[in-house]
């Protein structure tokens, strides 16, 4: 009798405790490292090409936009964007879109260069774990009408 | 251990059962809900250190520079947290005393997945590992290992006890239902008892004869069913017993009317005998012997009959004594004078024994018990009278072969004779019998038994001054 109470006892306990598991899956793996940053240029047939540029690691998406916009260097490529003194881009993370303010008006970037900024500001979100279904908006200094459209890039679609 | 007695009555039974079955059901109500409740607690406080483990990763990810140096490692592994461990292929960065606990299946599931994997063990304690691979993300999405491969233990201790204090607060909730348990037991046992105790008390009155004793029927319970088929018991019974009255009370009026019916044909045969008995000198002897025959068996059927009507007076209970006061010696002497008996008996004791009693009824037992003392004993035949304070004490003891074992037990019984071959004894059977009765009617007794001698001795016992029978 005595036996079968203190089982009882011990299998009140033993179920109200932290038990051992075996090994469960806990989700997604986080992910964010890479070699260097991928910075969207144009060729000498106009299209869109991704560049890598070996930063050693992947940075923030205002480090990439600000080395795009300090141009492709000594490359074949091409920019659209137009050189200037000020590179530095405020970047706001939303849940479905990416805010981004360029310094840049409006009537300055052709639509490839526009292209430019939001490919490589959505490929620089998706490496760092971003969602890819992610859009963005850029704002500039001057707007225009539609200016602020929510974009993609026209590579990943 | 030593076994102790278990509760007997139905009461403390009751309790216990009812003490019992509330406990269990309420332990395993709070059991199972203190287990869903801890389930849930084990499951929220993992997800949210996967979640805060996964999260810091990613923060601290794009700032690192990859392929990694022994720096860069450390600065993940600070970032995580204490209690982690970093790798990149040879390079590996540690830090915190449990960072050691990390199991092999973990490893293995890190390293060939693509995802994050947690393990509980407990291990001094319970702990949560978690391990993650760290990915390259291509622009297009697609992921790779990077080869970094992050490793944490986190304290689980606090879940623990949140699981302990719901634990004890469910035995808590048990045992607060013990009392309310117990009550409803209380009166559960009573509405149980009670008519239990009602069909008990009826069953004792029928069983002490009061055949009129009956339960009401409460409810239509399994009880009030006993209680009708009890009281159908009682009412069988009681009819039976009618009847059997019935019966015995006709009988004894049929004996009553047969003996009365019998007396006057017997008075006119007793005037004829003496008519016979006074002619029989002129007879022929055998003419003269043939008389005598019928003279004597007339004699014996009056005197059967006269005992037959005698008895049947005390089965009707009819008889009165008439009690008067009484010299026992004197009493004595004139029995034993009347029949001639006064030099065959021998008689001591007292002179100055005096008791209320009828004379004709003394009389009666008195000629009984020495007149088969002189019939089936040999004598001497002696009367031993002695008193007490409240009663008297008559004692006729004879010296024949006394009484076998199986007779003691039946000479009182009517008709019955201890020689079945003497059966022409001139007694009617009926002497022992109308004697005890008479003794019985005295408030007094008569007993059978042998003497020290060997012979059979009848002892009566009447009481000095019976006002009343």
């Amino acid at each position: 009798m005595r036996r079968i109470w203190s089982a009882a006892f011990a299998l009140l306990l033993a179920g109200c405790g932290v038990q051992p598991s075996e090994v469960t899956d806990g989700g997604t793996a986080p992910t964010g490292v890479a070699p260097g940053v991928t910075l969207y240029f144009v060729d000498e047939q106009g299209a869109l090409v991704p560049s890598e540029r070996d930063t050693g690691r992947l940075g923030t998406i205002a480090d990439a936009l600000a080395l795009l916009l300090t141009g492709p260097g000594d490359s074949d490529l091409r920019t659209e964007i137009p050189s200037g003194d000020v590179t530095r881009v405020t970047v706001t993370v939303g849940e479905d879109v990416v805010e981004l303010r360029v310094p840049l008006a409006a009537d300055e970037v052709t639509p490839l260069g526009t292209d430019q900024i939001v490919c490589t500001a959505l490929a620089a979100h998706v490496q760092a774990g971003g969602s890819a279904e992610v859009k963005a908006r850029v704002h500039f200094t001057l707007p225009e009408p539609d200016s602020d459209a929510l974009r993609t890039c026209p590579l990943t679609e | 251990m030593s076994r102790r007695p278990l509760p007997r009555g139905l009461r403390a039974r009751l309790i216990v059962a009812f003490a019992l079955v509330t406990m269990l059901g309420a332990g395993a109500a709070s059991w199972a809900s203190a287990e869903s409740a801890s389930d849930a607690l084990v499951d929220s406080s993992q997800r949210r250190l996967t979640e805060d483990f996964a999260e810091r990763i990613g923060a601290i990810a794009p700032t690192l520079t990859y392929p990694p140096d022994q720096e860069t490692l450390d600065r993940l592994r600070a970032a995580v947290g204490p209690n982690t461990t970093v790798t990149y292929e040879d390079l590996r960065s540690s830090e915190g005393p449990h960072a050691d606990l990390i199991t092999d299946e973990l490893l293995d599931a890190v390293g060939d997945g693509d995802r994050i994997a947690t393990q509980r063990i407990t291990d001094d304690g319970p702990w949560l590992l978690i391990g993650a691979p760290v990915m390259i993300t291509a622009p297009d999405g697609t992921r790779t290992p990077s080869g970094i491969e992050v490793y944490a233990v986190r304290d689980l201790a606090e879940v623990h006890r949140q699981i302990a204090a719901l634990a004890s607060s469910a035995i808590g909730t048990a045992g607060a239902a013990l009392p309310l348990s117990v009550l409803v037991a209380l009166i559960a046992a009573r509405s149980v008892l009670r008519p239990v105790r009602e069909l008990r008390d009826t069953a004792r009155r029928l069983a002490d004869g009061d055949l009129d004793a009956r339960t009401p029927p409460l409810g239509a319970d399994e009880l009030a069913q006993l209680a009708v088929t009890v009281n159908e018991m009682a009412e069988s019974v009681q009819g039976s017993m009618a009847a059997m009255g019935r019966m015995q009370a006709d009988a004894r009026r049929f004996a009553a009317d047969v003996s009365h019916e019998l007396r006057t044909p017997l008075t006119t045969l007793t005037a004829v005998a003496e008519v016979l008995e006074d002619a029989s000198g002129g007879m022929e002897a055998d003419a003269a012997e043939s008389a005598r025959l019928a003279i004597t068996e007339i004699h014996r059927l009056v005197r059967l009959v006269e005992d037959l009507m005698e008895v049947s007076r005390f089965d009707a209970g009819t008889v009165h004594p008439r009690l008067e006061e009484v010299d026992l010696a004197e009493a004595v002497r004139d029995s034993l004078r009347a029949r001639g008996w006064l030099d065959r008996v021998e008689t001591t004791g007292p002179e100055t024994i005096r008791l209320r009693a009828d004379r004709r009824r003394l009389d009666v037992i008195i000629a009984n018990l020495v007149g088969n003392a002189l019939r089936h004993g040999a004598p001497p035949v002696r009367i031993d009278l002695s008193a007490s304070e409240t009663h008297v004490r008559i004692e006729v003891t004879d010296h024949g072969p006394g009484l076998s074992d199986q007779a003691l037990p039946h000479v009182f019984d009517r008709f019955y004779k201890a020689d079945n071959a003497r059966t022409r004894t001139p007694g009617s059977g009926l002497g022992l019998a109308i004697a005890l009765e008479n003794a019985r009617l005295h408030g007094g007794d008569l007993t059978a038994g042998n003497a020290d001698g060997g012979g059979a001795a009848f002892i009566l016992r009447l009481p000095i001054g019976s006002e009343e029978p």
